[in-house]
């Protein structure tokens, strides 16, 4: 048998194609098609909204709390006040469904966010912030605000279309994905959805107060300062600018004739 | 300041992962560039040396000694392969981003077992066989993959006579 050498061949086993071209195929598709897959559930999650009753949601909801949620001593005093002054604020939104609860996450960075069941997490971090119970009924009437217009089940219903896309991408088992409140906490709502819960929120605060004095007080402070601290910087991620916030609340109360002088209620955990 | 935090996040959300997803392309094709120069170049001196796989040898083979020689590479994916690849896997098809990651690991490994064969002055190889395993990453619970062995191995002999 004769032995003829011969050197290997090129191009049987790998493509001719240009990896870029692959890349720059596979990138825009695969984004074309989950834009399609999330107009899709967003589609959906507006139908299943307008089928779940507000009553089905508060019943189905009306014990849980997200699992990485850490939460203060339950006899921390804030805790107990928080709860009362929501109760207050809460009469004046005669037909609620809910039974709101509040939490207070022990985190130092500012926030609030409403969850469904009509829970509320404050967390320490922004009752660090508020000087004036007036200044918190306004951070609380917003989230009660985001409930009326089921914003929260909206972030909640795309923030699960999110976390099993990124589950698929980094292929991690999308079976054991919970519900964080990091997650929702991060995701903010449209501009639009923040201005119809601060309308409703200071209209809450002129029902329970009878004016709408320092309401934004603590959305001034934050305008003023001259640089966002990474305490405050989370909140400022998920709302709205204060600068705007502030303006905004003004034109409102201007344009209802609510009062914007009157007495301010200080907390009861403060100045003390 | 608003524009700072919306900027940090721009940057970390995408330019990061992009800037990282370009250098691992850029590093990554030369790497392969050379690498298949290099193979080439070796495949053109070591060029005559029989490597077959029959697992007998040639009748008209007289063989005075004989071993077994190796050749193994141990090869790792860049982050860009890695990624485009973890795309494909959504969708299926060829990964042509490991295609020529796995061809150079099989000519590199049938090179070093051939220059091993040579520097050992054996004339011709046998009955070769190619291996692959796969590295386990030990982060990610070993379900991420460090790299491919590819193992090349064969019976070398000096022939006596060599007809044909
Ligand atoms: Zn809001």
């Amino acid at each position: 048998m004769k032995f003829i050498a011969k050197k290997p061949r090129e191009g049987i086993n790998v493509s001719d194609e240009h990896p870029l071209v692959e890349a720059g195929t596979l990138i825009v598709g695969l984004t074309a098609i989950f834009i399609v897959i999330a107009l899709a559930l967003i589609f959906i999650i507006e139908v299943a909204l307008y089928f779940v009753s507000t009553e089905a949601e508060a019943e189905l909801f009306s014990d849980w709390i997200p699992d990485d949620l850490v939460t203060v001593s339950p006899a921390d005093e804030r805790l107990e006040q928080t709860q009362l002054l929501i109760d207050r604020l809460v009469m004046h939104w005669a037909d609620t469904p809910y039974e709101f609860r509040v939490e207070i996450d022990d985190s130092d960075v500012a926030n609030a966010m409403a969850l469904p069941g009509g829970l509320i997490i404050v967390t320490q971090g922004l009752l660090d912030q508020v000087e004036s119970e007036n200044e918190l009924a306004f951070v609380l009437g917003h989230e009660l605000g985001h409930f009326r217009n089921r914003d929260h089940l909206r972030a909640l219903g795309r923030g699960l279309v999110l976390s099993i896309f990124f589950a698929v991408i980094t292929g991690n088992d999308v079976a054991g994905l919970g519900i964080n409140a990091t997650d929702i906490a991060l995701r903010g709502f449209s501009r639009e959805q923040e201005t119809k819960a601060d309308a409703f929120g200071l209209a809450i605060v002129h029902s329970e107060y009878g004016h709408v004095n320092q309401a934004a007080r603590l959305f001034e402070r934050w305008d003023a300062a001259d640089e966002n601290s990474l305490a405050i910087i989370t909140y400022l991620s998920t709302h709205p600018q204060p600068g705007d916030r502030v303006e905004r609340l003004r034109a409102i109360a201007e344009r209802d004739g609510w009062r914007t002088e009157g007495p301010t209620t200080s907390l009861g955990w403060k100045g003390r | 300041m608003e524009d700072f935090f919306e900027k940090l996040s721009m940057f970390t959300n995408f330019i990061w992962p992009l800037l990282l997803l370009a250098g691992a392309y850029l590093v990554g094709s030369i790497i392969e560039k050379k690498h298949f120069q290099s193979i080439r170049k070796r495949e053109d001196g070591l060029h005559g040396i029989p490597v077959v796989s029959f697992d007998t040898m040639p009748e008209d083979w007289r063989v005075s000694s004989s071993d077994m020689v190796t050749g193994s590479i141990v090869i790792s994916l860049d982050y860009f392969k890695r990624v485009i690849a973890g795309l494909r896997g959504l969708i299926g098809g060829r990964i042509k981003t490991y295609e020529p990651l796995l061809e150079r690991a099989r000519r590199e490994a049938l090179l070093r077992m051939t220059e091993s064969a040579r520097e050992q002055g054996y004339d011709a190889i046998f009955n070769v066989r190619l291996e692959t395993s796969r590295l386990a990453n030990a982060g990610r619970d070993g379900k991420g993959t460090a790299g491919v062995e590819m193992l090349a191995f064969g019976t070398a002999v000096k022939l006596a006579s060599r007809i044909g």
